[in-house]
């Protein structure tokens, strides 16, 4: 909570004090106008931040009617209060001392000066410990925003590039095609036409091992092809089904359904990552025995569902991992949840892009 | 002063607002004047109140203009909060000092026992303005006009009570005699109680000066600018 | 008997309306202790407190705006925010009105008597005749919520009518002279007497302590009176407006 009440309701306070002071003295109707000019220094220090040099306006006001009332003496709680506020409390020292002095009876008044000023002091740092903190929390509240703007380019630059790679992988396979393959069947056609009109037997034969000959190389080739596109690392479904395979002591039955295509590959990187989160936490955390994982891909979403049987009792927030991977899956649209009703349900949906996005049919041309 | 013509006339337009504007002061002139207390003929001793009540209700167009939103659109305005309020106070001040005014001169004209009647509208305006700064100051407070207005009233019977106009201040006991010297009211009777009997004129205009005081006091409260 | 059922609710909602209980119940606590603390002990030439028939009065006076909560109910449920909510209820309109009516006045009774029992335990006033004050109080709330309705059931929109029944109960107290001694005519003696309902309800209190119980009743019939006449008309107003 700001101490900015605390610091108002203290002047509005001190006047409260001066008037009460002024009805158990003589409550003369004149001295009435001191208070009311302090009120309208203090309703306006409500209003609007004045600087420190306005607590001369209060010295002032004091010092009018200080021949005729001690209760202008005690009006000086006020401007000492704002002086001790303003970081100026050894300005506020001698104006007290001296007009103490000057008073006669020092006893109550020394004290409530003294409260004055401490509470003034203790205000001033309040107030700047308050600001302090904000200016922290502004700062950290840009750097999080930073970071998540961050994390989101990131992610739109990871599927941008993996749309490239796509995209130079097909366009290296097609020029492949192109200049090996195609110039070999293209020759061997045009040989097997020319075949057609030769008449010499010894010409024939030739054209017709040319022709095998550009056969079989475009054969290699294509071999060839096939062999540098297909990848060595295991991608997509098999991925998950390897992830399964190597948590083989808990008893796991894996079910999927639907065109597993579909799915991007920044897609299953985040499946993935579930998959191996929940499962390293049944085994971890949990007492479950059977652990039943279905992979569901529909026309709009993939869900991915993580059900066992454990039947530990909840230990309260979700670990980092978790949190991460919400988080992951909140920044492509998608959302993981976990419930608790019979063993630990995790279910991860991600939206699925539509079928022949316009971006991508223009890729093909 | 576009403001102010308005204001002027939403002022005038209820039909609540119109007798309590005009038909009110008007019955103020002819009432009678008491035989022991208070020193003024009533219609002018309870006048103070009268303004009270008009004051709420001028100012009640603010928080209209609060709950209906017109403040959040004059925020984007080309104009500025002050203008805003300063234009709608001047109206409600010319419609104030304009009661005052008839009020003592139909006095005067229909030959109430006034004491000194100058005075008396010196210190009815002085009221006038405290009673509009003290409204503007509650009404900031509201957010429904009803309520504030409801709230208010028990506030002017409280008020009138303690201040002296319900009451002679004479028979209110020491140590209250004393607290009620804080309200604004006790300072209208007690300039009332100058203007009938006579006195020192410092005791007058310091009648005056501590409501012109509570005048700024209330002002500078009720001018913040609450935007819901 | 559906409408019965109603009843509790409405009670409820009665008792939870926190600005009613405000005005009706803690701003005259505090002017009853206000001018209990000013008259202090002083005597009038009855020999009774003189803050007694002040306290009276006031008392009374606040049954005037018993209307007022009967009034905006009724317009809540019957005319505007929750109209449509009730005329699709299977219970009679006009008897849940009424019964509003009754819950109001009887709600209406009840602060009046609290008033009566702060007065007499902490104030010090002793009330002559509990049964007799409490009858007027009833009979002057029935009045004032007759009268009420029957502003708001014969102008069109509701802000005049709750400015009619402010100045209905504003009006009666300055005319029985609260404020000042009303001028001597005929019309203004009637309005000060047996014309205006508070002095009625006042006058019969008052003329019960003395004694005189044949004008005390002569008194609460009048207003008894009063109300049987206006009743019908009530009626016959609130079933045309409620059509």
């Amino acid at each position: 909570m700001s101490p900015v009440p605390y610091v108002q309701g203290w002047r509005f306070l001190q006047i409260v004090a001066l008037i009460h002071l002024w009805i158990a003295g003589d409550a003369r109707p004149s001295l009435f106008l001191l208070i009311l000019l302090l009120l309208i220094l203090v309703c306006l220090r409500w209003r609007f931040p004045l600087p420190p040099w306005t607590a001369a306006l209060d010295i002032g006001a004091a010092a009018l009617f200080m021949p005729f009332t001690p209760l202008a003496g005690y009006a000086l709680a006020l401007p000492i209060f704002e002086l001790a506020l303003a970081g100026r409390w050894l300005l506020a020292l001698p104006l007290a001392a001296g007009l103490l002095l000057a008073q006669g009876d020092p006893a109550v008044g020394l004290w409530f000066f003294a409260a004055s000023l401490f509470f003034g002091g203790f205000a001033r740092v309040s107030l700047r410990n308050e600001r302090l903190y904000q200016q922290e929390v502004d700062e950290q509240r840009k750097a999080r925003q930073e970071l998540e703007r961050f994390r989101t380019e990131l992610l739109a630059a990871g599927r941008a590039s993996a749309h490239q790679a796509e995209l130079m992988e097909r366009y290296r396979i097609a020029r492949q095609l192109h200049d090996h393959l195609g110039h070999d069947l293209t020759g061997a056609s045009l040989a097997l036409q020319a075949y057609d009109y030769v008449k010499e037997p010894e010409e024939a034969a030739k054209l017709l091992a040319e022709v095998r000959r550009r056969i079989e190389r475009s054969t290699d080739s294509l071999r060839e092809t096939v062999h540098n596109a297909t990848p060595v690392a295991r991608i997509g479904i098999e991925r998950l089904e390897q992830v399964v395979q190597g948590y083989g002591e808990l008893g796991l039955h894996f079910v999927k359904t639907g065109d597993m295509q579909r799915i991007q590959a920044y897609q299953w990187d985040l499946l993935e990552s579930c998959l191996k989160e929940a499962l390293t936490n049944v085994a971890r955390h949990s007492n479950a025995t059977e652990v039943r994982i279905e992979l569901q891909t529909g026309e709009a979403i993939v869900r991915l569902l993580v059900q066992d049987n454990g039947t530990l009792p909840d230990t309260g927030q979700p670990g980092t991992g978790l949190k991460n991977l919400q988080l992951r899956a909140r920044a492509l649209g998608g959302s993981l949840s976990i419930s608790r009703g019979q063993g630990v349900l995790l279910v991860c949906v991600i939206p699925l892009e539509e079928r022949g996005e316009p971006d991508e049919a223009a890729d093909r041309g | 002063m576009t403001i102010f013509e308005f204001a002027l006339k939403r002022s005038f337009g209820n039909p609540t607002n119109l007798i309590f504007l005009s038909l009110f002061p008007l019955a103020a002139i002819f009432l009678p004047q008491s035989e022991l207390w208070p020193a003024l003929p009533y219609g002018y001793h309870y006048f103070g109140i009268l303004l009270l009540f008009v004051a709420i209700r001028l100012t009640a167009i603010l928080i209209e203009d609060r709950t209906s939103g017109i403040v959040k659109r004059l925020a984007v305005a080309p104009i500025t909060h002050f203008s805003y309020l300063s234009q709608n106070l001047l109206a409600f001040a010319c419609i104030l000092v304009l009661q005052c005014t008839v009020v003592v001169a139909g006095g005067v004209l229909y030959g109430q026992e006034l004491g000194q009647p100058l005075m008396l509208l010196v210190l009815y305006v002085s009221f006038a303005f405290t009673a509009l700064a003290m409204a503007v100051a509650w009404v900031a407070l509201y957010r429904s006009k009803e309520i504030a207005f409801l709230v208010y009233m028990t506030i002017i019977v409280l008020l009138s009570l303690l201040g002296g106009m319900l009451f002679p201040v004479e028979m209110i006991p020491e140590p209250l005699s004393r607290v009620i010297m804080v309200l604004p009211t006790y300072w209208l009777t007690d300039g009332m109680a100058w203007v009938t009997s006579g006195g020192d004129l410092l005791d007058f205009w310091l009648a005056n000066g501590v409501l012109w005081l509570y005048t700024i006091i209330f002002l500078t409260l009720g001018s913040v600018r609450k935007i819901h | 008997m559906r409408v019965l059922s109603t009843v509790p609710w409405t009670l409820r909602r009665m008792s939870r309306d926190y600005l009613v209980l405000l005005l009706l119940l803690g701003v005259p606590i505090v002017l009853l202790s206000l001018f209990s603390y000013l008259m202090g002990n002083a005597m009038a030439e009855s020999g009774r407190l003189l803050f007694h028939d002040t306290a009276q009065q006031m008392i009374m006076s606040f049954q005037l705006f018993s209307g007022s909560v009967v009034m905006s109910y009724l317009y809540y449920d019957l005319f505007t925010e929750k109209r449509m909510r009730i005329f699709t209820l299977p219970f009679n309109k006009s008897l849940y009105a009424f019964s509003i009516m009754l819950c109001g006045t009887v709600y209406s009774l009840v602060l009046g008597v609290l008033l009566m029992t702060y007065a007499q335990l902490v104030l010090g006033v002793v009330w002559e005749h509990w049964v007799w004050m409490s009858y007027n109080l009833l009979l002057l709330s029935v009045v004032s919520s007759i009268v009420s309705l029957i502003l708001m059931f014969s102008v069109r929109s509701f802000k005049t009518a709750e400015r009619l029944t402010e100045i209905y109960g504003v009006g009666f107290i300055v005319l029985a002279g609260l404020f000042f001694p009303m001028p001597d005519n005929a019309v203004m003696n009637f309005l000060g007497s047996y014309g205006n309902p508070l002095t009625l309800s006042d006058g019969a209190v008052t003329a019960m302590a003395n004694g005189e119980a044949g004008e005390a009743w002569l008194q609460a019939n009048v207003l008894a009176a009063a109300s049987l006449v206006l009743f019908p008309l009530m009626l016959l107003l609130g079933r045309r407006k409620m059509r």
